[in-house]
């Protein structure tokens, strides 16, 4: 079930260059669902599952890290200083509860800053420390902490996490792999690492899987709270299809057969022009000669907060979509 | 060749020729094969007695420095930082330009002349000039014609308690240690990479990187150390004396986790001062090797330099002595 | 085709960054005769090979344009566009501009809320994407049968004819060292040419040089020569960045080979060419700087075709100077062998 897989994704940590746990629980749940798995240099779990002879090569993306607080040195006190990976926000992160790897647990402060505009060298990350010694007995430079994992429904459909972006595509791709029996085209499914830090991931897995065509899956940004109104994408609308972002101008062809294959799953959809943010996609478009490449997106509210919002209307649409597409002719 | 001839040679970004034919020299009679690829890196290759595995160091040749764009009337030259240069540290500074070494000072208006807004005001490079004493444009850019590249002017020289102040010491000191690390035959095969254009993008490397054939990268850097004078201890960077940085991350590239374990390891077993880079900030040709092709593991060696990308840059020569400790002791056990 | 009739067509074409198509199939037809093989890649950019047995050299110069996308479709039927690649909103207000929407192109005009109705401080204030909007003059349900969110929204074009051979059109960015590049082909038909040679029309250049860097990694030229346009002297520009409209431009700097550069200069100067010079002293902004990247490296040169009025639908070159420059790239072209591969580095 999408929720479940979701869910379980969700609990995972997994902050930029650190994913191995998500891909591990992926791995796990994709036994014996495909036909081979690797890993490559930079962490991407690369999973492919065979289309017929006459099919082509689609590799998909989900990104499997995001956003935390990397630890770049400790005060002599025991608070521990910070920096971000990937674009965390200074108002967003105060008085956050934080979580490592190993399972210590802090509490995110901004300094008070005498009239300096808040920034990220203000922050610190309260674990409890007596002292530097006995908090280099917890946390050592380079560890990395992210909003503690939670995760609730808010009313019927909709869900919110602090690792929306981009689990939920993770547990869609994943689902995707589970449930498609004997595709027409090969599918490449590429759980990527790093794309917070600029698509770092994606561009080299794109590099080795070398497909015909890709499909990014990501979250798209809202255009339906108070005095937000673009881009024009609405929650429980259907999935979207992009046509462009800051990163790419989607190649044509790709978004049109995404949009024939939600007109042929008879499920909603809505069209995404987004005036920021970049996906995978744009890592899969710009590799070698050039790969014609799209976004399938799922609109979610507050991206980079602790409280990300999805529509499961969304996610129901956007795995009929790919199931559908994945056996169209190309 | 020592340190000391290596930094004092010249090699902006882009215009690297010098440096280059001095290293090549140098890692021919090392090295089992030595060419330069198409991007101008030099890249030297040394079979291993083994050849289990392939590791490949990699350090720029290049260093920041300026070029020349036009003259005014009156024989000043036009210039413009190539990389990254504070236009502070540039005021009276001494230059030599051009293949044929032209002398020159950069100057800006005295003080006597400028208003009081205009002293609180950082200068620009609109507002300095280089001065080779020309008269008119045309003897200026007959000498120093547009396009042409200039240097500081700085000699190395040794002081205070073992510290060396130089130019271009990131990353000749990386170009240095490379050459050391060749004199010795490992089990695993080596590409020592002298990658080129760093300073305007890490342009070099991303050429290096999808010729490699090795997936482990190490990079031989200089780093900015800010532990003097006034900088916030936590955001000093890291310490010079303190022994060999090695980055878990910065602005371009994470290091590989695995590797940076090791190295922290393999450090602390070796005794070999080493300090964990207390920032993520910054960039260097790590990220460009781990991201062309199919991606490369990577981690980042670097020596705390104090007051980079000046024409005094400061380093403690035990420092160097500990990155090159610590990747001798890499190389030993690929 | 004559190389003003080839602008005039060429550059009435929609080619906006990403959905180049019709501006791809009209310059592959332009580049044939001259070649020995056209292909239009995946991503729209054209390839057009004229054999030979010497260096492979790329040459390119970016055939889309910048514009608009629609992102949004209000109650009234009026539509919000959103940049693709470096539109100044200042030049919209009143442009008649083109929609490609599902069945066909529809006029439109870019309209705001007029002056009188604001107030005094917003008038001061320049519009922008917030406050501007495209008025189809249809009523909203027909806009909303019509028109989708994303399609392609393209500047208003004009070829006119200035004084003293000076042009003023869209998309002289960059198409018109498409131009430059389909006139040398044309003359290397009667011109000895060992160098084999790729003729590419790169796609996506405004934003990001997409279009070279996939084109270059396809081909695996040995050399690069690209091509774009830069500004032309206008009053109060900084003359540091500017040149005279006259002639075309070779730049120097880190990321181009001085080897290279040197080659041309030397033919320049052979042909009676006049160039003027340029420095980058980091990024050109153009398609060299990947170009230059791709794969293991590609040594590469950049010239430039000065306009005035850049990211416009005035942009004015003076046609003599285009004209020269497919001369000296002709010459350049044909003078380029293997010793050349040689003395890169010597």
């Amino acid at each position: 079930m999408l929720l479940d897989t979701l869910k379980k994704v969700l609990a995972v940590y997994g902050p930029t260059g650190k994913e191995e746990n998500v891909a591990d629980c992926v791995k796990k749940m994709l036994e014996g669902k495909a036909d081979s798995f690797r890993t490559d240099a930079m962490g991407n779990l690369i999973v492919e599952k065979k289309g017929w002879e006459d099919g082509k090569t689609i590799m998909f993306s989900a990104h499997m890290d995001h956003i935390g607080l990397v630890v770049t040195d400790i005060e002599d006190e025991g608070y521990l200083r910070v920096t971000s990976v990937g674009g965390v926000s200074v108002a967003m992160s105060k008085t956050r509860h934080v979580v490592f790897a190993n399972g210590v647990e802090g509490v995110v402060v901004c300094q008070p800053t005498k009239g300096e505009t808040e920034t990220l060298a203000h922050l610190f990350v309260d674990i409890g420390a007596e002292d530097k010694a006995d908090a280099l007995t917890k946390v050592q430079l380079g560890d990395v902490c992210v909003y503690a994992p939670d995760c609730f429904m808010l009313g019927e459909h909709r869900i919110a996490s602090p690792a929306m972006d981009d689990r939920c595509a993770v547990a869609l791709l994943t689902e995707l792999l589970c449930e498609i029996e004997n595709p027409k085209n090969t599918i490449v499914g590429v759980f990527s690492t790093q794309e917070e830090v600029g698509l770092r991931g994606a561009t080299v897995a794109a590099y080795s899987v070398n497909p015909d065509l890709g499909v990014a899956l990501d979250v798209t940004g809202w255009g339906d709270t108070p005095e937000v109104k673009l881009p024009a994408v609405k929650l429980g609308k259907g999935a979207a299809v992009k046509f462009m972002d800051r990163s790419m101008v989607a190649t044509p062809c790709v978004r049109d057969a995404l949009m024939a294959a939600a007109e042929k799953a008879g499920v909603p959809y809505q069209r995404e022009v987004l005036p920021y943010g970049g996906t995978d996609g744009a890592a899969i478009q710009h590799s070698r000669g050039g790969v014609p490449a799209g976004t399938l997106s799922i609109p979610c509210r507050y991206v980079h907060s602790a409280c990300e919002v999805i529509d499961m209307r969304d996610m129901e649409s956007a795995l009929s979509i790919l199931k559908t597409f994945v056996n169209m002719e190309f | 060749m020592d340190l000391k001839t290596l930094c004092e040679m010249n090699g902006v970004s882009g215009d690297e020729k010098e440096i280059r034919k001095a290293i090549i020299e140098q890692a021919k009679p090392l090295c089992d094969s030595v060419k330069i690829d198409r991007m101008g890196n030099v890249i030297a290759f040394k079979k291993g007695k083994k050849g289990t595995s392939h590791i490949l160091f990699s350090a720029h040749m290049d260093e920041v420095g300026f070029i020349i764009m036009d003259a005014t009337e009156d024989g000043l030259l036009v210039f413009r930082p190539v990389g990254g240069i504070d236009p502070r540290v540039c005021v009276s500074k001494y230059v030599v330009i051009g293949e044929k070494k032209v002398k020159g000072v950069i100057g800006a208006m005295a003080i006597h002349l400028q208003s009081r807004e205009d002293m609180k005001r950082v200068l620009p490079f609109d507002n300095l000039y280089i001065d080779i004493g020309a008269k008119s444009k045309d003897e200026a850019l007959g000498e120093c014609p547009p396009g042409t590249f200039a240097y500081f002017d700085s000699a190395y020289e040794t002081f205070g308690d073992g510290f060396v102040v130089s130019k271009a010491l990131d990353d000749r000191v990386g170009c240095y240690n490379m050459l050391r690390l060749m004199e010795e035959t490992y089990d695993a095969d080596v590409t020592y990479a002298f990658v080129v254009q760093e300073e305007v993008g890490c342009r070099g490397a991303a050429g290096a990187g999808f010729a490699a054939d090795a997936d482990t990268v190490i990079v031989l850097e200089g780093t900015t150390a800010g532990d003097m004078g006034d900088a916030n201890p936590v955001q000093s960077i890291c310490n010079a004396g303190k022994g060999v940085v090695v980055s878990f991350m910065d602005g371009a590239s994470i290091a590989n986790n695995e590797l940076y374990r090791d190295m922290m390891a393999l450090a602390e077993k070796e005794n070999i001062p080493h300090q964990a880079k207390r920032g993520a900030t910054g960039g260097n040709d790590a990220g460009a090797y781990q991201r062309s092709a199919a991606g490369k593991k990577t981690c980042v060696l670097s020596v705390p330099c104090r007051y980079i990308h000046g024409p005094s840059s400061v380093m403690k020569m035990s420092d160097m002595e500990n990155q090159f400790a610590l990747a001798q002791a890499f190389a030993r056990q690929a | 085709m004559k190389t003003d009739e080839f602008l005039r067509q060429v550059t009435a074409l929609p080619g906006v960054t990403g959905n180049e198509r019709a501006a791809a199939e009209f310059i592959a037809e332009a580049f044939r005769p001259f070649v020995d093989e056209v292909k239009i890649t995946a991503l729209n950019s054209v390839i057009a090979h004229k054999k030979g047995n010497g260096p492979k050299v790329l040459i390119c110069a970016h055939l889309d344009e910048i514009g608009m996308m629609v992102s949004k479709i209000e109650k009234d039927g009026t539509l919000r566009m959103q940049s693709v690649g470096g539109v100044d909103p200042r030049v919209l207000p009143g442009m008649r501009v083109r929609v490609f929407a599902r069945d066909g192109m529809l006029m439109g005009v870019v309209g705001a809320t007029p002056p009188h109705l604001m107030r005094e401080a917003d008038r001061k204030n320049n519009y922008t994407f917030e406050t501007l909007f495209v008025d189809l003059g249809l009523p909203a349900e027909e806009v909303e049968k019509k028109v989708c969110i994303g399609d392609t929204v393209c500047f208003e074009s004009r070829y006119v004819e200035l004084k003293n051979g000076r042009v003023s059109t869209k998309t002289v960015d960059d198409r018109g060292c498409v131009a430059i590049m389909l006139r040398a082909a044309e003359l290397l038909q009667k011109m000895h040419h060992e160098a084999d040679l790729y003729f590419v029309s790169t796609c996506q250049e405004e934003i990001g040089s997409y279009g070279a860097m996939t084109c270059a990694f396809d081909v695996d030229p040995d050399f690069g020569v690209a091509f774009d346009v830069c500004h032309a002297e206008t009053p109060g520009a900084p003359r540091l960045y500017t040149s005279k409209i006259d002639s075309l431009v070779a730049s120097k700097g880190p990321f181009l080979h001085p080897y290279l550069v040197k080659k041309l200069e030397t033919a320049a100067k052979e042909h009676g060419v006049q160039l003027q010079t340029a420095i980058d002293p980091r990024w050109t902004s153009t398609d060299a700087d990947e170009l230059s990247l791709v794969r293991n490296g590609v040594p590469s040169v950049l010239m430039s075709l000065p306009i005035k009025y850049m990211h416009t639908n005035v942009e004015t070159f003076d046609m003599h100077a285009l004209m020269e420059g497919g001369r000296l790239l002709a010459h350049y072209l044909s003078e380029m062998d293997a010793s050349w591969e040689e003395e890169l580095w010597t």
